[in-house]
C-alpha cells in the first residue's frame, strides 16, 4: 500500500523551545532571517480573563490539492504520491509565483539558491527511514510523523486516540497532511490559512488569456470548418446545377 | 509579327523567402506543440492535462523538454535574424512597407475589407464591394502586422524566460521576478494570438486559395491571380514593366 506521510503536532504538549526551528534550520543550512518551519505564539484570554498563550509548531501542510502545485508554471512545485509536497530545484526558476498561492506563508525565495524553500518533510531523511529533524529532535514529544496507512504506526495510534483539527476554512478547504491536537480548543484566527491568492500575471493568465485563447482558437477552428463544409455543399449544389442544366 | 503576350507566370517570391517561410512555420509548430507542453500548473496552463504529461515523459522530464523548446527557440530567432540582417534592403524593408498596418485609418480600412471578405465566405454581404488591394489585401496585412510584433514580443520574453533565471539573482530585486512573471504572460498571450490569425491564414492557403498555397512553394503566382485578387499590385508591376 501506498504510505501517506502525516504530520502530528500536539500543541497541548510544545512548550516553545524551538529546537524544532533550530534543527530545521541546521538540517537544511538555511539564509539568516529564513526558516522553512516556525512556532507562532498566539495569546488569548479564557473567559474569565484570564491570559493564555497557545503555541502552534508550523510549516508547509502538504496541503492534498495544493494551490502551490497549480500555480507553478514548470512543474517545478509537485506532489509525491505519499502525500510529500516538493520542489525540483533544476526546474524552479524563482518567479514566485507559487508564494502567493501558499495559505500557510510556507514557500519563500532563497537567496542563497534562487530556487524556492520550503518544509519537505526532510524528504531526503524519510526516504532513508529518518524522521524529520524538527520531530526527532521535538523537546516536549509535541511532534509525530509517519505513515497514516500503516495501522500500526504510532501516528495512526494517535490519530485514533486523540481529537485532531486541520488548518482549514471554508475558503481554503481540502485535507492536508499535518494535524493539530489542540486539547479541545478552538483554533485561533491567527493560525488558519488565508484566502488562496495570486500574482497578477496569473490573474490575468488564468482568468483573461487563456480563455480568450480558448474561445478564440475553438470559435475560429470552428468556424473555418464550417466555412469549408458550407464550400463543398456550395460546390455540390454547383455540380448538380450544371447536370441539370445539361439535361435540359 | 505576332503579337506580344503577357508571360502567364511571374515570379513573385526568391528562393530564400520561401525557405524562411517554411522554416518559420515548422518552427512554429514544434515551439507551440513544445510550449504547451511546458506549462504545468493547473492554474495556467491551456493544453489538456495530458499533453504536459506525455511530453514531458516522451523527454524524460520538464528540464529537457524547456531546454528542447529553448533550443529550437533560439535557432528560430537567430534564423530569422539572420535573414533580416542579410535581406533588409532588398525584401524586409519593402515588405514591411507593404504589410504593415499601423495608421488607424489604414487599420480601419483593413478591418472593413476583413469583415466583408469573412462575412463572404459564410454567405452574407454578397452585394459588398471589396477595395481594390496591393500586394497584400487587409485581412493579410492585419494578420502580418499581429505577426510581426507578437514575434518581436514571444522573442524578447522567450530570451528573458530562458536567460534571466540564470544570469540573475531573482532575490535581489523583486523587479527580475516581476519581469519574469510579466514575459511569461506576455510570452503566451503573443502566442495565442497568432494562432487565432493562423486558422484563418491555413483555411485560406489550403482551401480557399490554393494558388497562393503554390505560390509559396515554387516562388512563381499567375498573373490572371494578381489581376483577380489584387489589382493595385497588378498595376504597379505593369507601371514597373514586370508584367
Amino acid at each position: 500500500m501506498t504510505k501517506r506521510y502525516v504530520m502530528l503536532a500536539d500543541i497541548t504538549r510544545c512548550i516553545n523551545c524551538k529546537a524544532c526551528v533550530v534543527a530545521c534550520r541546521a538540517e537544511w543550512e538555511t539564509p539568516l532571517g529564513h526558516s522553512r518551519d516556525w512556532v507562532k505564539e498566539v495569546e488569548l484570554s479564557t473567559t474569565d480573563g484570564f491570559p493564555i498563550v497557545q503555541l502552534f509548531p508550523g510549516r508547509c501542510q502538504h496541503c492534498d490539492d495544493a494551490p502551490c502545485v497549480e500555480a507553478c508554471p514548470s512543474g517545478a512545485a509537485w506532489k509525491r504520491e505519499d502525500g510529500i509536497v516538493l520542489v525540483d530545484d533544476a526546474l524552479c526558476s524563482g518567479c514566485e509565483l507559487c508564494v502567493p498561492a501558499c495559505p500557510y506563508e510556507a514557500r519563500w525565495l532563497n537567496p542563497e539558491t534562487n530556487t524556492i524553500s520550503k518544509c519537505t518533510f526532510c524528504q531526503p531523511r524519510v526516504d532513508e527511514g529518518l524522521q524529520p529533524a524538527c520531530v526527532q529532535t521535538c523537546v516536549g514529544g509535541a511532534l509525530k510523523f509517519g505513515d497514516a496507512n500503516d495501522p500500526d504506526s504510532e501516528v495512526s495510534r494517535l490519530l485514533r486516540e486523540k481529537e485532531w483539527v486541520q488548518l482549514t476554512t471554508a475558503e481554503v478547504p481540502g485535507g492536508t497532511s499535518h494535524y493539530y491536537h489542540t486539547g479541545g480548543a478552538p483554533l485561533p484566527n491567527e493560525v488558519l490559512p488565508r484566502p488562496v491568492g495570486e500574482h497578477i500575471q496569473a490573474a490575468l493568465l488564468g482568468n483573461v488569456v487563456n480563455p480568450v485563447a480558448s474561445v478564440g482558437i475553438g470559435g475560429m477552428v470552428a468556424a473555418f470548418l464550417g466555412a469549408g463544409v458550407k464550400k463543398i455543399i456550395d460546390r455540390r449544389n454547383a455540380l448538380a446545377g450544371e447536370k441539370e442544366n445539361k439535361h435540359e | 509579327m505576332s503579337e506580344q503576350r503577357e508571360p502567364r507566370m511571374i515570379m513573385v517570391r526568391d528562393l530564400w523567402t520561401i525557405r524562411l517561410h517554411w522554416f518559420n512555420a515548422f518552427g512554429w509548430a514544434l515551439l507551440v506543440a513544445s510550449g504547451l507542453g511546458i506549462i504545468s500548473g493547473d492554474s495556467l496552463r491551456l493544453a489538456p492535462a495530458f499533453w504536459p504529461e506525455f511530453l514531458q515523459g516522451l523527454f524524460g522530464g520538464n528540464a529537457a523538454l524547456i531546454t528542447g523548446h529553448a533550443v529550437v527557440g533560439l535557432v528560430w530567432v537567430a534564423g530569422i535574424a539572420l535573414f533580416v540582417a542579410l535581406r533588409w534592403r532588398t525584401v524586409v524593408v519593402p515588405f514591411l512597407r507593404e504589410v504593415l498596418s499601423i495608421t488607424p485609418w489604414a487599420v480601419i480600412d483593413d478591418m472593413r475589407f476583413m469583415g466583408i471578405t469573412l462575412a463572404k465566405l459564410f454567405g452574407f454581404m454578397k452585394d459588398a464591394k471589396l477595395a481594390p488591394q496591393g500586394r497584400y489585401n487587409g485581412a493579410q496585412r492585419l494578420l502580418g502586422t499581429l505577426i510581426i510584433v507578437a514575434s518581436l514580443a514571444i522573442a524578447v520574453s522567450g530570451l528573458y524566460l530562458f536567460f534571466a533565471p540564470k544570469l540573475f539573482s531573482f532575490a535581489a530585486s523583486p523587479v527580475f521576478g516581476f519581469l519574469f512573471r510579466t514575459a511569461l504572460l506576455i510570452h503566451a498571450a503573443a502566442v495565442f494570438l497568432v494562432l487565432i490569425g493562423l486558422v484563418a491564414h491555413i483555411y485560406f492557403a489550403v482551401v480557399e486559395e490554393r494558388e497562393s498555397l503554390e505560390t509559396m512553394k515554387s516562388g512563381y503566382a499567375s498573373v490572371e491571380f494578381i489581376h483577380h485578387h489584387n489589382p493595385l499590385w497588378y498595376e504597379q508591376l505593369k507601371r514597373e514593366g514586370k508584367v
